[in-house]
Parts: structure tokens; C-alpha cells; sequence
């Protein structure tokens, strides 16, 4: 029988809601803000996971999960769960709360992941991205009627970035100032340096709260460093394990951390906007990253729009190669509503021994 | 802050100990009273808008029921800026824990391990 650890690889929804009342009460301004936490936990109760600590500032709340995290703004949430949840089934509750409860509707979602470690021990609807897809046709309102499936390759079949969205309006429209190129960048990392991976693990018989653990956490392996501007809710599982979301104003990030040897994972997700000679925040935060967690292999992928596209590859190749990190494979393509997806891997330059 | 007014004042709930301070004259003087008490006192900082506080509510409620001996006040970030300001207030909700007037420990965000260790820790 096949041995199966924690699958840290994370299934990740994000849902836009359009606020088109014309006359808009101060309840209709807090649009999603105001679901009933009750609702809040049928929610999660469908995807398996529950909520362990959370934080709200006045531009969206932040809660950190049994299984990842939850992001929930006025017009906008973003799910995120690993190990063997059943994301997918957020869906229906999610549309039905927002529909009824607040009437606010539905404009576009989007589902990525990149490729399980473990896919066999996935249940429905995960089981393999077909039936992920299928599912999510089956689930989603009629008036998202432009859709795109894609699996972006790299050059190793056992990673790869699924991407499906679908949305009413297929003109990236979300709403941002102009002038500024918002992006989403999610890294996903696996074959942690064991040491570095060791500083996750909770020291036994210490009797903190996994909140102070997970602070303890944040300070030694320098993950506040990151960004010194964002607020931390941080949390350490028992024996091992650690998640985190900052908020920096409206911009949240988020660290998820599965340890163990063998099948060691780490993410690094945030959102920010380009503004003219601010890239360094990318190179930076990419920097910092691999400081924290020397990865045996790293994958990025940027959503943006398409204006930005062909820079941002090279931007993320440059700020990696000087730490030893080649770019093995780097696919691009582009998503109603979403812009472009660019999707690259990276393993170190010179490998002990080729794995997977 | 952000400039949203709660949509509807907190309400005290039947089954919890925590008193809800709606105006500063109110607060002016439970703050004269407190500087003069060895008494624990938990604020819980909070916004109608912002799910987090309302996840710690029940949590808050059942807590001020188990420490008697610990004073629990709940203020509304939009209807006390000036007091939320002045506690350097940021992120919601926020518990600060005084003793004699002074702050000794605070909490930001629905943390229920992490406030139940800090006010067994203070409260005697």
C-alpha cells in the first residue's frame, strides 16, 4: 500500500461579487463583510476545515484555518485549503448565502492549484482535475458563461499549474485604480532544507498556545521580515506546522508550512500592484523567501494583466538565478477575467541527485 | 480606521458579563475607577464590520462568565475613535488588559487560547 503524508499543495478559490445596487446602504458597502459568522462556518463544515485564528482592519478580515485560510473582502473572498478538504463544495453554500442573505451576485471565479503529491488520496470532487472541472461547470451559475480550462505544463510531469476560471464579463475588470498593475503571486515550495523545515516543528512539552508558538516562529525564521508594514496572525500546530496571513491595508499574504521530511511543502502567496519602479517588492519578497526555506524545487505563478506579462518572467528569473535557482520551465496564457497567468519552476543549479 | 458607522450599536447580550461603554463620559469615568482597582480589566476592542469580533463574541461572553473576578468592557471602534486611537487601536478585534490604569498585555485578533492564557496569567 502506498505510503500517503499531508498533502500541503492547496486548492485555491477566488469568488468576485458585483455591488450593483444603485442606492447603496452602509450594509450593502460591506458587502461579503457582513456574513453572518454562522454562515461563515457552514461554509467551511462543507470543505472540512475550521477556523483557529483570525484578525479584520478596515478593508478586509483575515482568518487562518485548520487547513489554510480565508480571505474575505466587500466584493471579494478567496478560499485556500490543503490536505484532503473538498474545496470545491464551498461553492453552492457560498453562492447561496451571498444570493440570499446579502444580494450580492456572483460576477467571476477562479480555482488554481498546482499538482498534489499525493493525488490518489484526494476524494470527490479532487480525484484529478477533469472531475474538478466538471464539477465546477455543474456548480456555477449559467451567467458565467466564458470559461477556460488549462493545465500549464513545466518540464516535469508532476508539476504542473491548473487553472479554470469563469465569469459573466470577460474583460479584466476587477476593480483597481488605474495606473496601477495589481498581481497575485503564489509560490509553492517542496523539498524543504530539513534544518530550516526543523524550526516548524513545536518544541515538546512547552506550554504556549499554538498563537505565541507561531509567533516564536515568525520571529526565528525571520518570516516578519518580509514585509515589516503588514500585521501578522500567526499559528503552530501540534507536533508540526504553521500558517500565517498579514494584512498591510488592504493587501494580505499568507505562509502555510507542512514540515515533515518526505513530503515537506511550503507556500508563499501575496497581491500587490506595480507602480512604476515598485518591482523590487517582488524581487525581494522572492529573495526572502528562499532565505527562509532553500527549496529543492520552487514553482511562481504571477496572474496580472497582460500588459505586464513578459516583464514579470524576467523579473522572477532575475531576482532567483543569483540564489542558485535555475528557471527550468516558464509557460504563459491568458484567462477570461483574469488576465495572464505566466508559471515557472525552478530547482537549484546543480542537484545531488535528479528526483521525480 | 476606515469611515464606516456601525449600522446598529452593540447590544449587551442576557447570558454575559460584559458591559458596553457607548459614550466617553462613560469611559472617563470607569477609567478613574479602574486606576484605583486591583482588578483585571479585559477591553475588547470591536467593529460591526468586521467578522473576526464577531466570531469572539460568544467566546468573549462565555469567558466573562467563568473569570468573576476579572472586569470585561467591550468598546465599538466607530463610536469611541478617540479612545481606539489612543490605545493604538489597529487591527480588529483587540483586547487590551489593564491593571490599576495601565496597560499589562494585549491581544490582537480572535486568539481564544491566547486571551484565556494572558488573563489567567494577570488576573491575580
Amino acid at each position: 500500500m502506498a505510503f500517503s503524508g499531508f498533502e500541503g499543495f492547496e486548492k485555491r478559490l477566488e469568488f468576485h461579487f458585483l455591488n450593483d445596487d444603485p442606492n447603496p446602504t452602509i450594509n450593502h458597502q460591506l458587502g461579503l463583510r457582513k456574513l453572518e459568522f454562522e454562515s461563515i462556518q457552514q461554509i467551511l463544515q462543507a470543505v472540512q476545515c475550521t477556523v483557529v485564528s483570525a484578525v479584520g482592519n478596515s478593508y478586509f478580515d483575515a482568518y487562518v484555518l485548520s487547513e489554510s485560510s480565508l480571505f474575505v473582502y466587500p466584493t471579494k473572498i478567496i478560499i485556500k485549503t490543503c490536505g484532503t478538504t473538498q474545496l470545491l463544495k464551498s461553492i453552492i453554500p457560498l453562492i447561496y448565502f451571498s444570493n440570499n442573505h446579502l444580494n450580492l451576485t456572483l460576477s467571476s471565479v477562479s480555482y488554481t492549484r498546482g499538482s498534489f503529491i499525493f493525488p490518489n488520496s484526494q476524494p470527490f470532487p479532487h480525484s484529478s482535475f477533469n472531475e474538478e472541472v466538471s464539477y465546477l461547470e455543474n456548480t456555477i451559475p449559467s451567467n458565467l458563461c466564458y470559461k477556460k480550462a488549462s493545465i500549464m505544463p513545466s518540464k516535469s510531469s508532476s508539476h504542473s499549474w491548473h487553472v479554470f476560471t469563469a465569469t459573466q464579463n470577460p474583460h479584466h475588470d476587477h476593480d483597481h485604480i488605474p495606473y496601477e498593475l495589481p498581481y497575485t503571486m503564489e509560490i509553492c515550495m517542496t523539498e524543504l532544507d530539513p534544518v530550516l523545515a526543523g524550526k516548524f516543528f513545536r518544541k515538546p512539552g512547552d506550554e504556549k498556545s499554538g498563537h505565541s508558538a507561531g509567533k516564536e516562529m515568525t520571529e526565528l525564521t525571520g518570516i516578519n521580515k518580509i514585509n515589516k508594514e503588514a500585521f501578522i496572525c500567526d499559528f503552530a500546530f501540534d507536533p508540526c506546522g504553521y500558517s500565517m496571513n498579514g494584512m498591510d491595508g488592504g493587501l494580505y499574504s499568507t505562509i502555510h508550512v507542512t514540515p515533515e521530511d518526505g513530503y515537506s511543502y511550503a507556500s508563499f502567496e501575496c497581491v500587490g500592484s506595480v507602480n512604476n519602479d515598485d518591482d523590487d517588492a517582488i524581487v525581494h519578497v522572492l529573495r526572502k523567501v528562499v532565505q527562509i526555506f532553500r527549496p529543492g524545487t520552487m514553482s511562481v505563478s504571477i496572474t496580472t494583466c497582460s500588459e505586464y506579462n513578459n516583464e514579470v518572467w524576467r523579473k522572477v528569473a532575475s531576482a532567483l538565478e543569483p540564489l542558485g535557482l535555475k528557471c527550468r520551465s516558464c509557460a504563459m496564457d491568458q484567462f477570461p477575467a483574469l488576465g495572464s497567468v505566466v508559471f515557472q519552476t525552478f530547482t537549484p543549479l546543480r542537484r545531488k541527485n535528479a528526483s521525480k | 480606521m476606515g469611515g464606516w458607522f456601525s449600522s446598529q450599536p452593540l447590544t449587551e447580550s442576557e447570558n454575559s458579563r460584559v458591559k458596553i461603554i457607548h459614550s466617553l463620559a462613560r469611559w472617563q469615568l470607569d477609567f478613574n475607577e479602574f486606576k484605583e482597582s486591583q482588578t483585571l480589566v479585559v477591553i475588547d476592542f470591536s467593529a460591526t464590520w468586521c467578522g473576526p469580533c464577531r466570531f469572539m463574541e460568544p467566546i468573549l461572553d462565555a469567558m466573562s462568565n467563568e473569570y468573576t473576578d476579572v472586569e470585561f468592557i467591550k468598546i465599538d471602534v466607530d463610536e469611541l475613535s478617540d479612545v481606539a486611537k489612543d490605545l493604538n487601536v489597529q487591527a480588529m478585534p483587540t483586547f487590551v488588559l489593564l491593571k490599576k490604569g495601565k496597560e499589562v498585555d494585549r491581544v490582537i485578533g480572535a486568539k481564544k487560547d491566547e486571551l484565556q492564557n494572558k488573563i489567567r496569567e494577570h488576573r491575580a
